[in-house]
């Protein structure tokens, strides 16, 4: 039984929201449409179950084991796929460590907002649709961790952005929602161009894009470190590049803010917890490759850095609280990113880097799933409206909503103790070790200060959402009713644990060196050496969380006045902030605009000019037939003077022949 | 005994031979495109003699019979053609059967035909068929449409 | 085929022939006949001369000439006239002149039998339609116009510029009869190993014994029995069609 077990909980994994979907679209859309996610909870559960499984078959030495030994993979080969000549790309199932540990996220909060997306979202009109999308979401996003090569990871790439655009378009009647769903499909694809690029670039580099190959034996990467050393700089921003489309980093983070028009377990699920983090799996995935690029690894640094700045700047002044928290979403990508970049600081810190983004993401996956979900039980209460400045003081009439909500802002704010603190902290304390040592320490220094800055932005726009929504007078929109009333058993269950989660699971694993020393496991991940606790970070972190909330509770609990004395003096930084620091608008004047006009000059181009040309060459063979087509009049005696005209000719030719033989 | 010289025979048959070309080529009426289609016969006719007697056998005057045997039944196939055409058009020019042609094509006509411009000598009497058989019936008025 | 002067002299009387029947072609525009018809003359009395033998039979020649003429006028009379009544009983005197020279020729039994079978039957039957269609005896419109008349004209007096330019290299018309050295094959050579049949062979002695009865009800029947047949079937078949395809009393009377 267990041997079964282990050689089959790979493909069970993906496989059992993959028959959910199959189900909801078969048979879910005629039978029992009101029970749709019933398949897909089922199918969650088996593939949680599973997943906590395979932990224990990855790694079967257990958890507190910090030791290196032999590769820690399980594979399974499902289908032969493309075999032609030398390529050889099956369906290969491989889970390592990291993987197993993200498998476990993505089924975790998958199934728990699906719990709440089965209440949330009854009585619409689509319901199968939408479980059907969230299954083959699931699935998707399983197949692309548990890709053992490349060309598979970028199927299951392209597979989450097929899902993620249906469901941000799940409304599609509504044209924002369209337009939403088109942006964010089309922005992805820039980043899917690169990554195909760099995926070719390994191809031709390698000769293969299997995973264990590539990252398992070092003569390979050491082969073409001697001969070639600069490809990996290639490789290593083409792969990022794919990253920063689907992560929604600097320049690319446009769509996600918009791909909240999607349902919010949609929000929840795929643009805060799982999809996004795609990229930041795929460049700590690339940590073989990245470590010989130690430029690009500080690009990556910085892009993080800057997208971390500039969305925390923007979600001060928001005040669509599902905005707030999108952009909280692409502030705390960046911060992945730059503590995956972290890693060109210096020997050593490859290791720390690598795990510390995976922890934050880890965490970050449980409180932005709560957050998410309770902003979505303040709509569900307020009638659809999500506007802050419509509502407020709602801790009396949504206390469910409220704890949880606070639960998860304290987590993101970083208050001591609570999962975010942890995995921010390290974040700067792996930072902080960039800058102190090596030749960019001053490069990394800057990067931390951002960092410092955007952890007391965040702080501080995180809890003016809350107070916002939470305190002052309580005030209801009209659409909301007389009496709002608060999460039902199916929404509040799912909310409490992630709350709990929010709350808990980083002192459970942070700490402990749980989560870290397991993903030491990880095949390919260079070797460290135990990382001290930086008490000062720590200290700072902790004092800037609780300015930053201190402020916000100044700024509007205590005396509102304030808030607005500041918008009249800095109306020109607050437009700027409102409006995302006008890069929309940047990439449309002097991006779409272009290309619009040189679509335009196509048109034109094809209209006129090509289209003329195969006219004309059309109108030629016409031009020969209408010469030629008044003969077949069909007057019988037209035709018979033809053929007297023939018979002419016939006969002198004939009489001329004969009379040479007289 | 001598015989009309050879040239000479041949000469008038292809002039016959022509002239009915040209008739046949020119004509709108069918009857005098058919009676042109005879004019040719006859000019091969004289031919097939002249020959028979320049060679002094039988040959081309029995090809002659067979000439005529041919014509005799084109003329009577040709004429009950022409009689269910007539009936479908009641005329008998043929430019209304220009269907032949190319569907866009406008059908030929030719210049407009001009209004008939000869007036009836009184004197001339051509014979008549005096109305037979049954009474015609008077032409159906425009079809409406029940 | 080389350049002389006779070739030239030829062109005379066809240019005049196209010209005259052109001329005489019926059009919207009434032109004056007489001109037509003088072109016409003065083009048949030009092939008339170079068609005249230098001593001969002139009884036979007279005849001869005077059917050709004859044959060639009512020809052209027959598809210029505008009335088709007309042009039909031109035919008939085309056929008439046609019956004279197969008598010159020695073949009285077809000239006969040919006189049957037009006068007798095939014009009677045609001016019979005519009548049926026309009954107002005017001439109609579409007989008035003709179609193409240049073009038809030209092209089918090339035709006979063809012939007759053959003719004159292969025959000497200038006057030199082919009958003072009539050898058989003198147009076309007789294929070497063709045995003529001896019993459709007139006797070269009497030149009229061709035309008789005897021979050619011999060589009908015994060189061309099977073609007879063949031809007396064809007959059979095209009365049954014409039957056939001949309108119904039931779909209406003319």
């Amino acid at each position: 039984m267990t041997n079964w077990l282990n050689e089959n909980v790979l493909w069970l994994i993906p496989a059992a929201p993959l028959l959910a979907c199959l189900w909801i679209v078969l048979v879910g859309q005629v039978i029992g449409r009101k029970y749709a996610h019933r398949p897909l909870v089922l199918g969650l559960a088996v593939s949680l179950i599973a997943s906590l499984y395979l932990l224990t078959v990855v790694v079967p030495h257990g958890f507190g084991h910090d030791e290196h030994d032999a590769s820690h993979s399980v594979m399974t080969t499902v289908y032969q796929w493309i075999k032609i000549g030398t390529i050889d790309v099956p369906v290969t199932l491989r889970a390592d460590a990291m993987s197993a540990l993200m498998l476990t996220m993505v089924t975790s909060v998958s199934l728990l907002v699906a719990i709440f997306a089965s209440s949330y979202m009854k009585g619409d009109p689509g319901y199968p649709r939408f479980f059907a999308a969230m299954s083959l979401f699931v699935f998707s996003m399983c197949m692309l961790v548990l890709a053992g090569n490349f060309l598979l990871l970028f199927v299951f790439w392209e597979a989450v952005g097929v899902c993620s655009y249906l469901l941000i378009g799940f409304w599609f009647h509504k044209p924002s929602a369209a337009a939403a769903a088109k942006k964010a499909f089309v922005v992805n694809r820039i980043g899917d161009f690169g990554l195909i690029l760099g995926i070719f670039l390994i191809w031709q580099t390698f000769g293969t894009l299997d995973f264990a190959t590539l990252f398992e034996s070092p003569n390979l990467i050491n082969g073409i470190l001697a001969g070639q050393p600069d490809i990996f700089h290639w490789i290593c921003i083409l792969l990022f590049i794919g990253a920063v489309g689907k992560s929604a980093q600097f320049p690319l983070q446009v769509w996600l803010p918009d791909a909240m028009e999607g349902p919010t377990p949609v929000s929840a699920l795929i643009h805060a917890a799982t999809m996004v983090t795609a990229g930041v799996y795929l460049v700590a995935r690339c940590t073989p490759f990245f470590v010989h690029a130690p430029y690009v690894q500080m690009t990556v640094a910085g892009i993080g850095a800057a997208t971390a700045l500039i969305a925390a700047i923007t979600a001060l002044t928001q005040y669509d609280l599902k905005r707030v928290l999108a952009y909280s979403t692409v502030s705390q990508l960046g911060y992945m990113f730059m503590s995956l970049g972290a890693a060109g600081g210096g020997h050593g810190l490859a290791l720390h880097a690598v795990t510390f983004a995976m922890f934050h993401m880890f965490t970050h996956a449980f409180f932005k799933a709560v957050l998410f979900l309770s902003a979505g039980s303040v709509m569900h209460a307020m009638g659809d409206v999500i506007d802050m400045r419509r509502f407020s003081g709602l801790r009396k009439a949504l206390p469910i909503t409220h704890w949880t909500f606070l639960a998860g802002a304290l987590a993101l704010a970083g208050v001591p103790l609570l999962s975010g603190f942890w995995s921010k902290d390290e974040i700067l304390a792996v930072l902080a070790a960039a800058s102190r040592e090596g030749e960019h320490a001053g490069f990394y220094g800057v990067i931390l200060g951002i960092a410092l800055l955007t952890s007391l932005m965040t702080a501080f726009y995180t809890f003016r959402a809350y107070f916002m929504t939470f305190w002052g007078e309580e005030k209801f929109p009209e659409e909301a009713g007389h009496h709002p009333h608060d999460a039902p058993p199916a929404m509040a269950v799912p909310l409490a644990i992630l709350a709990a989660a929010a709350l808990g699971i980083g002192l459970l694993t942070g700490p402990t060196h749980l989560y870290g020393h397991y993903l030491h496991h990880t095949p390919g991940l260079p070797e460290g050496h135990e990382f001290p606790i930086d008490w000062l970070m720590m200290g700072i972190s902790s004092i800037l969380a609780a300015v930053g909330i201190g402020t916000a509770y100044q700024l509007y609990v205590v005396s509102p006045k304030i808030v607005e004395n500041l918008q009249r003096r800095l109306s020109l930084a607050y437009q700027a902030s409102q409006n995302g620091l006008y890069i929309d608008w940047f990439g449309y004047k002097f991006i779409a605009a272009p290309l619009r006009g040189l679509a335009k000059i196509c048109e034109f181009f094809d209209r006129w000019v090509i289209d003329t040309l195969v006219d004309c060459v059309g109108f030629i063979p016409g031009l020969f037939g209408s010469i030629i087509r008044p003969i077949q009049n069909g007057m019988v005696q037209n035709y018979a003077a033809v053929m007297m005209l023939g018979l002419v000719v016939c006969l002198i030719t004939v009489l001329r022949a004969l009379a040479g033989t007289h | 005994m001598t015989a009309t010289a050879l040239e000479s025979q041949l000469i008038v048959g292809a002039t016959l031979f022509i002239l009915g070309v040209i008739g046949f080529l020119t004509r709108r009426n069918l009857i005098l495109i058919m009676l042109s289609a005879e004019l040719m016969l006859h000019g091969v006719s004289i031919n097939l003699t002249a020959f028979s007697r320049y060679h002094g056998n039988p040959q081309g005057q029995v090809f002659t019979i067979f000439v005529l045997t041919i014509a005799a039944c084109e003329a009577g196939l040709a004429l009950s053609l022409i009689l269910s055409l007539y009936q479908r058009r009641k005329s008998l020019d043929i430019f209304l059967w220009g269907k032949l042609g190319e569907d866009d094509l406008p059908v030929f006509s030719g210049s407009p035909a001009p209004p008939i411009t000869v007036t009836v000598d009184p004197n001339v009497d051509l014979p008549h068929l005096t109305p037979a058989g049954r009474m015609p019936k008077t032409q159906p008025g425009p079809q409406t449409k029940t | 085929m080389e350049w002389n002067e006779e070739n030239g002299l030829l062109l005379i009387p066809l240019g005049l022939g196209c010209l005259a029947v052109w001329w005489l072609m019926p059009s919207a525009k009434q032109r004056p006949r007489i001109l037509g018809g003088l072109a016409a003359l003065a083009a048949i009395l030009m092939m008339q001369l170079m068609l005249l033998p230098p001593a001969g039979d002139y009884v036979r020649n007279v005849l001869f000439f005077l059917f050709a003429a004859a044959a060639v006028i009512s020809a052209g009379l027959m598809i210029t006239d505008r009335n088709p009544v007309y042009s039909a009983l031109w035919f008939a005197l085309v056929t008439l002149a046609v019956c004279g020279l197969f008598l010159l020729n020695s073949a009285p039994f077809l000239s006969a039998s040919t006189i049957i079978v037009y006068a007798g039957a095939i014009i009677v039957t045609f001016l019979f339609v005519i009548m049926l269609a026309q009954q107002s005896g005017t001439a109609t419109s579409y007989d008035q116009q003709p179609i193409q008349p240049a073009m038809a004209t030209i092209g089918a007096f090339i035709l006979l510029g063809a012939l007759l330019f053959t003719l004159q290299e292969w025959g000497h018309i200038d006057g030199k009869s082919t009958n003072q050295h009539a050898e058989p094959g003198q147009f076309i050579a007789l294929p070497e190993g063709i045995q003529p049949n001896p019993l459709s062979q007139a006797p070269q002695d009497n030149p009229h014994e061709i035309g008789s009865l005897r021979v050619l009800g011999r060589s009908l029947f015994g060189d061309y029995l099977f073609a007879v047949e063949i031809a007396g079937t064809v007959l059979l078949i095209a009365t049954i069609g014409a039957i056939a395809i001949a309108p119904r009393r039931s779909q209406g009377t003319l």
